[in-house]
């Protein structure tokens, strides 16, 4: 079963409205220069692994509070046996939330279709063009499958947001505006802010952050957008 | 206090002095000048050391006169070039020892302090209470303070008392203030009706016609109040009691006088010793149970011929635009310090339309910037939370109070703490000897209170010509302090420790340990209870803002209970910032997830009345706030926490002035250096810079919810990440 490296008992930051568990599965496929994961994501060895089961028994005696299960990562969908282990989590009564780069459509869709997950947060890195998907990816990304992703959302089968780190270098004002109109997406569209402490690209310690009221002013004004 | 107290005697024309000094020994007109504590210059006359013994002391002329001769010998036979009245004092005082004249003595001391203690003094920051700034005010605090504190062990309370303060079996809150009652808490309603009408006062101001000049009285009375009491103003339902004001007005104003509101509160930093008074606005969205039928007092402070429940929209835009001004926080985007907002959870709240916006609303500000207390009053009883350290059930006779809410005034007289682990080093891990040692230092900490009250009580009898006079005012029948109402604080310190200590294990590391330590807070709240019967007054345990007690204890244990302390203290030893865990609370860095803390802590909660509070330390995470309204009904609902506040963490830049998220060594934005952490000290934010080795002993290991789960071959253990 896809190994678990990581695992944040109670989060208020990872499902909107929700209480959750934060569950981090290693690897992934894009390379993203201000990745703070890294460590986690490429060299998962240094971490031991967490049985599914040890964190079930751990979180238990919390499930009047605790509603679901988030996975995180890295990328969880590279894992074939994603479906086994979520299979696992629902029949101990919580929800489960995916955390996505939108790269593996099937798998999206499949989990959507078998009613596995409750709430899907796909990561846009970029303005929809394979030029500016690659700056932000850190490798060249086949935009076909993040489009489908989109797609797969869009439908409405299950809740989902779009949610884009802004990275002062990596995007401008006009490139938020530009996704913002390729995702038509409203309010489901909000911004992040970049996190300048240990990003895979260490030139990117220096980049300061947008200011936050620049950012909310930001997100606003993408929201507002139809 | 005498002339003599006070003078400064210094040699006058050097050569001739020496001189008539040394063939002069027998006479009375030494040719020494002594300056009086009104700068005028008198000669020397022994007559003075008789005349101050004789009224400061019990003893008899004849010795005071033998003793005044022997001193002037002294003095006129040794070289001693330059001469104080306190050498003269300690003088004369060592001649009351010689006599065996013990109590002699005590009555003749002399309080005060040393040059170099003064000049650090003025030169260094006071790092004992984060809340004072420093400067010219706030020495002359400190200063004041020193001298009122050595008063209070010498002269209010018993040697007994005064002695287990100094050893740190338990600690006499602000004795610096003794000469006042510790916290206050009241409503609009005295000086919506009342006016502004301060005895020894020149202005005095009918009741206010407009919600800003309300505001104004309420800001000068909390002034007023705060240099009456030592602690915490707390406000009741301010935003009802404002509602009658408030009719007609646009969002637009009523956020404009929300803002003032907070800006006035939160500058009055020229209070006492440069001080922001310490606010509590407790807040309600509904409209409070026993007030609903209660007429409503308006503009010039007549009855409206409306009751409160018709100003429920008031009210709560009001509330509403605190929360706005709350989010946006000062000019810098720093969270606002004080006044700080509690915010009532009731039954009632959960039927009042609108609260769920309002939930999210507050836990937008809570996330953001930390401010929202969310205070739990669980079941049919109505609660008052007058202020931080008192909240309490409403008895018959407040109900009826609560008719003509101007009447509810309470206060906490003093705050005693007791320092726990030293009662189970004592025992040495006998079950019997733990418990009857916390007998004896709950009686302590009640003989403490007894002692203190009849003070109080000593300066009330003088009326409004005393220096209470504000609190000894009578404009309803009854003096502004309600005696009878008044609380008695015992605050505890280290029961984790104790419970360590005691059984070899800290309350988080076994089921065992954690109910020892309810069992011990149990006994406690027991004896005050008896207590309370035996002499008519209210003891109630609280949770004190240790901030400096918690620090002291661990150094006098250091010192004391070696070597067994050194295991037991927290912090870091070597660089001497050693603390003990605060009052009932858990390890500050045991691997608790905030359910755990909550539901942990607040089986405390129903033991302890005063101050019961969760803190839940977010860090740099910025979470959703509605994962936080999430928490907060789940913690009413599911737990019996009395009280809870998120704590978020922000670095401040002092060369771009912007506020980032999370305690950072240099700035976000512009990678300044010069940059200061705030977060939350016990009970109210502040910077970093400003805290005791103990506290940052404390911030190093506090867990901030942000641990992973790690695979080990012992099992599953938590590492904070
Ligand atoms: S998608 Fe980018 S940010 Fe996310 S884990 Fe992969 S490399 Fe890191
Ligand atoms: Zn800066």
């Amino acid at each position: 079963m896809a190994e678990i490296k990581g695992f944040l008992e109670t989060s208020f930051v990872d499902w909107p409205g929700k209480i959750c568990s934060v569950l981090f599965l290693p690897h992934c496929n894009f390379r993203c220069p201000y990745c703070h994961n890294h460590p986690l994501v490429f060299s998962p060895e240094q971490y031991s692994s967490i049985s599914l089961k040890d964190i079930l028994n751990r979180i238990q005696p919390f499930k009047d509070w605790i509603d679901g299960v988030c996975l995180t990562g890295g990328e969880p969908t590279l894992h074939r046996d994603l479906p086994f282990l979520i299979e696992e989590i629902r029949r101990n009564g919580f929800m489960v939330k995916l955390d996505t780069n939108g790269s593996n459509p099937e798998m999206l869709e499949k989990l959507i279709e078998a009613r596995l997950v409750d709430f899907v947060s796909m990561d846009v890195k970029a303005p929809l063009d394979p030029f500016s998907y690659r700056r932000s990816a850190g490798l060249p990304i086949d935009l076909n499958s993040i489009l489908r992703s989109i797609d797969i959302l869009k439908r409405g089968m299950v809740e989902y947001e779009f949610r884009m780190t802004v990275v002062p270098a990596l995007h401008r004002k006009e490139d938020i505006s530009t996704l913002a109109n390729q995702l038509r997406s409203g309010r489901r569209l909000v911004l992040q802010n970049f996190n300048p402490e240990n990003p895979l690209d260490p030139s990117f310690k220096e980049i300061p952050p947008y200011d936050p009221k620049v950012l909310k002013e930001m997100e606003r004004e993408v929201q507002g957008m139809i | 206090m005498s002339a003599l107290i006070e003078m400064k005697v210094e040699e006058a024309r050097p050569t001739g002095v020496r001189q008539g000094l040394t063939e002069e020994i027998e006479t009375t007109d030494m040719a020494l000048f002594v300056r009086t504590s009104d700068e005028a210059m008198n000669d020397w006359d022994r007559q003075r050391i008789v005349d101050a013994l004789i009224r400061e002391t019990y003893v008899d002329l004849d010795t005071a006169k033998e003793i005044a001769r022997e001193v002037e010998d002294l003095i006129a036979t040794s070289k001693i070039r330059m001469i104080t009245a306190p050498l003269i004092r300690e003088l004369v005082d060592t001649k009351l020892v010689e006599r065996g004249l013990e109590q002699a003595r005590k009555m003749h001391t002399r309080l005060g302090m040393p040059l170099y203690d003064v000049d650090q003094l003025i030169l260094h920051p006071n790092k004992e209470n984060a809340n004072v700034p420093h400067g010219p005010e706030a020495t002359n605090l400190t200063l004041a303070e020193r001298i009122k504190k050595e008063y209070a062990l010498l002269s209010v309370f018993s040697q007994e008392i005064a002695d287990a303060h100094m050893r740190g079996d338990l600690h006499l809150h602000d004795l610096g203030f003794v000469d006042r009652p510790y916290c206050s808490g009241q409503s609009l309603e005295y000086i919506k009706r009342f006016g502004l009408s301060l005895p020894n006062s020149i202005a005095m101001a009918k009741p206010a016609k407009h919600p800003e000049v309300l505001l104004a009285h309420m800001v000068k009375f909390a002034a007023a109040l705060q240099s009456h009491f030592a602690g915490a103003i707390g406000w009741d339902s301010v935003n009802l009691f404002f509602a009658p004001y408030l009719v007609g007005m646009s969002d637009r104003e009523l956020e404009q006088l929300a803002q003032m509101m907070i800006f006035e509160f939160s500058q009055q930093a020229v209070a006492r010793g440069g001080q922001a008074i310490f606010t509590d606005l407790n807040l309600y969205w509904e409209v409070p149970k026993h007030f609903e039928d209660v007429p409503a007092i308006g503009p010039k402070g007549e009855f409206t011929g409306k009751t409160y429940s018709e100003y429920m929209e008031e009210s709560q835009r009001f509330a509403w635009a605190l929360f706005n001004v709350y989010l946006e926080g000062d000019g810098s985007g720093r969270p606002f310090f004080f006044p700080k907002p509690l915010v009532h959870i009731t039954e009632k709240f959960f039927q009042t339309p609108g609260h769920a916006d309002f939930l999210d609303h507050i836990c937008e500000v809570a996330s953001e910037k930390g401010n929202t207390y969310f205070v739990f009053d669980r079941g049919e009883t109505a609660k008052i939370s007058e202020c931080c350290r008192l909240s309490f059930k409403l008895e018959q006779t407040d109900l009826e109070d609560a008719r003509q809410p101007w009447k509810m005034r309470y206060c906490a007289l003093q705050n005693v703490t007791l320092n726990l682990p030293r009662i189970a080093y004592l025992s040495k891990g006998d079950d019997t000897q733990l418990f009857s040692k916390i007998t004896e230092f709950v009686e302590m900490a009640v003989r403490a209170h007894l002692e203190k009250k009849l003070f109080i009580e000593k300066l009330l009898s003088l009326g409004e010509k005393g220096p209470l006079a504000l609190l000894a005012m009578d404009r309803d029948g009854s003096p502004y302090l309600r005696m009878h109402r008044a609380t008695f604080l015992i605050g505890m310190v280290g029961l984790n420790e104790l419970v360590q200590i005691h059984t070899g294990q800290e309350m988080h590391q076994s089921r065992q340990a954690f109910k020892f330590g309810l069992k011990v807070i149990a006994h406690m709240k027991l004896l005050t209870e008896k207590f309370g019967q035996r002499y008519g007054m209210r003891f109630v345990l609280e949770q004190t803002p240790a901030e400096s007690t918690a620090y002291r204890f661990a150094k006098l244990d250091l010192r004391y209970h070696s070597p067994k302390s050194g295991h037991i203290v927290k912090g870091d030893i070597s660089r001497g910032e050693v603390y003990y865990t605060n009052s009932t609370y858990l390890n500050n860095s045991a691997v608790l997830n905030p359910i755990e803390r909550v539901r942990q802590e607040g089986l405390f909660h129903p033991l302890i009345e005063g101050g019961a509070l969760t803190h839940i330390w977010l860090g740099e995470a910025r979470p959703s706030k509605s994962s936080l309204a999430n928490f907060v009904i789940k913690t009413f609902r599911q737990s019996q926490n009395d009280q809870i506040a998120f704590s978020p963490e922000f670095t401040t830049c002092n060369l771009c002035n912007r506020t980032s998220r999370g305690l950072r060594t240099s700035c976000a934005y512009c990678g300044s250096k010069d940059v200061d952490g705030i977060t939350r000290i016990t009970g109210y934010f502040t910077k970093i810079s400003s805290w005791n080795k103990g506290k940052i002993g404390e911030l190093r290991n506090r867990y901030r919810n942000d641990a992973f789960l790690e695979q080990r071959e012992e099992g599953i253990v938590l590492k904070a990440g």
